[in-house]
């Protein structure tokens, strides 16, 4: 009883768990200050010599560790420009019609800044790019690119953007939520949808400022009799309204009169798969069902009409997929049909097709895209040249190397064989 | 002994005088003759004191120029005479034949030569190395005798001085180029082996049906994978299809080269020289060391541990 006592009197500056305090100092009735130096009882007692050292000490200053967050922005960062690259001149720039025209195929083009801004809020430019290597964002038209641009060239050249990225849509790392009285059950992402209409309304915000609304949404929003689209896109401030705000939005882009849309994707087979979302009951949510994806969808396999014209592209690569039997089973399909050759017939001991996805790219034409060929990476290597980028003589030899050393054309593992090892 | 030894001297029969006095040679001479002349009997016969037949007395020691009998060759006294022999036989012969033409020791054909180990060991002698190297240089300037003046002699004695395996006729097969234009060399490094099937073209690569990029993900390797082509400056003339398995990615792209450079010397038997100056032609003969008992790999011990 004693000991509790005192342990209430004396309580240490900072409270430590009871049962961690030594018994032995409780039963001590004098404080530490009092009761003096401790007794010499043996040679270790004794105070010890220290070894007196002479040199300077070094002022050593504490490495700052990054802040939160900084790491990953760091990371994440998008460098358009180095000022330690030359500029690159006589270059044209790339205008409306530019990339349509069939003598402009095998060009590079310098990428206007206004366009730059409207592809970084679309998030075209990624990370594993090797802007930051040039003074300025250029672009090589390839013959490829001119075949599609022909295809779009009926539209009008004011066009709306929308970009998604199929991965993020269904990897489960961003928010949904289920809508209610569907059957089956549908989902929405509030979050992304959010930024999406964010990034919409930068990268097109001279049209939308333009466009006014046809239909009255002011049941939805409070928005008066004149608004235009980018009333209604800015009307949406927070992540609830999201979806509701998106779907009007695309409701009014798909009215006649509103102008051309072109709606791009990028990893198809991400979208075409089981995602990583569950039901309420837990049951597995085909990505189909996500609102989202399912707008991209159905515009993608004709069954949204676009009155206005306009292009629903998705893109899918080698690296950043996996296997997929019944896209690559329609993928094939479609390619020999667009050749004239034999069309493949499905495996009839695979179990895993599934029609959904058969049906949203029935009707879509497929261009596959090989490396650039040698005259096209010749003019890319002349640029890099041009930039300083490229010390040693361009000749045919050069090209042929980092031709086959880039996988055929490749443009990224040309720069890595080229530009980002280091040579001395 | 010794006075018992010479008293049985003149005892002892012909035939064993005639046989020899040293080890017999584990390589059998093909003729050995007997290396004593010996006086005539008729002159052992005292000559006769008596005046009427001096006439008939024949005069002694016609025709013999030695007192006492003569060894045939200089090594008869020498305990072991076999090496000797052979420098005496092959000093002879280039004496013989020093006058013949001959050509340039890089024309020379390329013959097997036996090692100081081996002769050593033949013999049954202890060869000094010095006197080994007189021989040799004088068999070898043998050999630099025009080979279709060569007389049957020289060539025998200098089988004398050859292995009986010549590793100089283990030729490999010469690459072909087939009719579809193709050659097809094979190159090995480390666990990996490489074909490459190269034709003229315009510098496409794949490996295993890939292209460089897909089959080798570090730069490093895809470069080393076609060094072949780059030393030369033939990347954009030929067109390499290649097939690889075993080993890792390094192991791949370094036998890939050195099928490589195997096949485009096929195609330009003038390259060579300049690929062995990339290192392209020599396989490099370094593996994985094996591990040994009481080792826990290759060389590393156990950790000492106290009892």
């Amino acid at each position: 009883m004693a000991s509790l006592s005192l342990r209430t009197l004396v309580r240490p500056a900072i409270p430590v768990a009871p049962r961690i305090q030594p018994l032995i100092a409780a039963f001590s009735t004098t404080s530490l200050l009092a009761a003096g130096p401790p007794a010499v009882k043996s040679r270790k007692d004794l105070p010890k010599k220290t070894k007196k050292t002479y040199k300077k000490k070094q002022n050593i200053v504490p490495v700052k560790k990054p802040g939160p967050g900084e790491r990953k922005a760091f990371r994440k960062r998008i460098q358009l420009s180095n000022n330690s690259a030359l500029p690159v001149t006589g270059i044209e720039s790339l205008e409306a019609q530019t990339m349509a025209r069939e003598e402009s195929g095998g060009k590079m083009f310098a990428v206007p800044d206004q366009v730059v801004d409207q592809l970084r809020a679309l998030e075209a430019f990624k990370t594993t790019q090797t802007w930051n290597l040039f003074r300025k964002p250029h672009v090589l038209v390839r013959k490829e690119t001119v075949e599609l641009m022909s295809k779009l060239d009926a539209s009008v050249e004011k066009k709306e953007a929308f970009k998604c990225l199929g991965q993020d849509l269904t990897n489960g790392n961003t928010e949904f939520s289920p809508v209610p009285d569907t059957e089956p059950m549908q989902f929405t992402q509030p979050v992304y949808c959010l930024k999406l209409i964010q990034n919409i309304y930068k990268a097109n915000k001279a049209v939308l400022e333009k466009t006014p609304l046809k239909m009255d949404w002011s049941r939805l929003t409070g928005l008066k009799q004149g608004a235009t689209l980018a009333d209604l896109a800015l009307s949406a401030k927070e992540s609830e309204f999201a979806w509701p705000t998106l779907s009007a939005l695309w409701t009014e882009l798909t009215q006649p009169g509103q102008p051309p849309v072109l709606l791009t994707l990028d990893g198809l087979a991400h979208i075409n798969k089981v995602s990583a979302y569950r039901d309420p009951s837990f049951n597995i949510v085909h990505a189909h069902e996500l609102l989202l994806v399912r707008t991209f969808v159905d515009a993608l396999s004709g069954k949204t009409k676009l009155p206005n014209g306009g292009a629903v592209i998705a893109a899918t690569s080698e690296n950043n997929t996996h296997y997929h039997p019944s896209q690559e089973l329609v993928l094939s399909q479609l390619e020999a049909g667009q050749a004239g050759r034999e069309v493949p017939k499905p495996n009839a001991y695979e179990k895993k097709y599934d029609d959904r996805v058969y049906d949203a790219l029935k009707n879509s034409q497929v261009i596959r895209l090989e490396g650039v060929s040698k005259d096209e990476a010749r003019v890319l290597m002349e640029y890099w040249g041009a930039s300083g980028m490229l010390r040693r003589a361009l000749d045919s030899k050069a090209v042929a190397e980092k031709w086959a050393l880039g996988g055929h054309g490749i443009v990224g593992e040309m720069e890595r064989a080229s530009l980002m090892t280091m040579r001395m | 002994m010794a006075t018992i030894a010479s008293g049985l001297r003149h005892a002892r029969c012909a035939s064993s005088i005639a046989a020899a006095q040293w080890r017999p040679s584990i390589l059998p001479r093909s003729s050995f003759q007997l290396a004593i002349r010996s006086i005539t009997s008729d002159s052992q016969k005292p000559p006769s004191l008596e005046l009427e037949a001096a006439e008939s007395v024949p005069i002694p020691y016609q025709g013999v120029t030695h007192a006492r009998v003569v060894p045939a060759t200089p090594s008869y006294f020498s305990r072991e005479p076999q090496f000797n022999d052979l420098y005496i036989g092959i000093s002879k012969l280039l004496t013989k034949y020093n006058h013949l033409p001959t050509v340039p020791p890089s024309e020379a054909p390329q013959m097997p030569w036996t090692k100081l180990e081996e002769m050593r060991a033949q013999m049954g002698e202890p060869i000094k190395s010095s006197h080994y190297a007189k021989v040799m240089r004088v068999a070898k300037r043998l050999n630099l005798i025009e080979p279709s003046l060569r007389p049957q002699e020289v060539k025998v004695a200098l089988t004398e001085f050859t292995r009986d395996i010549n590793p100089f006729l283990n030729m490999p097969n010469p690459i072909t180029i087939d009719k579809f234009g193709r050659a097809v060399g094979v190159g090995k490094r480390k666990e990996s082996t490489a074909r490459a099937f190269v034709v003229e073209g315009t510098g496409e690569i794949l490996v295993n049906g890939k292209t460089l990029s897909e089959a080798f993900g570090r730069v490093h390797d895809r470069e080393s994978a076609v060094w072949a082509l780059t030393a030369t400056e033939r990347l954009d003339k030929y067109n390499v299809w290649v097939l690889v398995e075993g080993g890792g990615t390094t192991g791949q792209a370094e036998a890939i080269t050195l099928a490589v450079a195997k096949a485009l010397v096929a195609h330009e038997p003038a390259l060579k020289t300049a690929l062995r100056r990339a290192g392209c032609i020599t396989r490099d003969p370094r593996t994985v060391e094996r591990k040994k008992h009481g080792h826990v790999k290759a060389r590393k011990m156990p950790a000492w541990v106290k009892r």
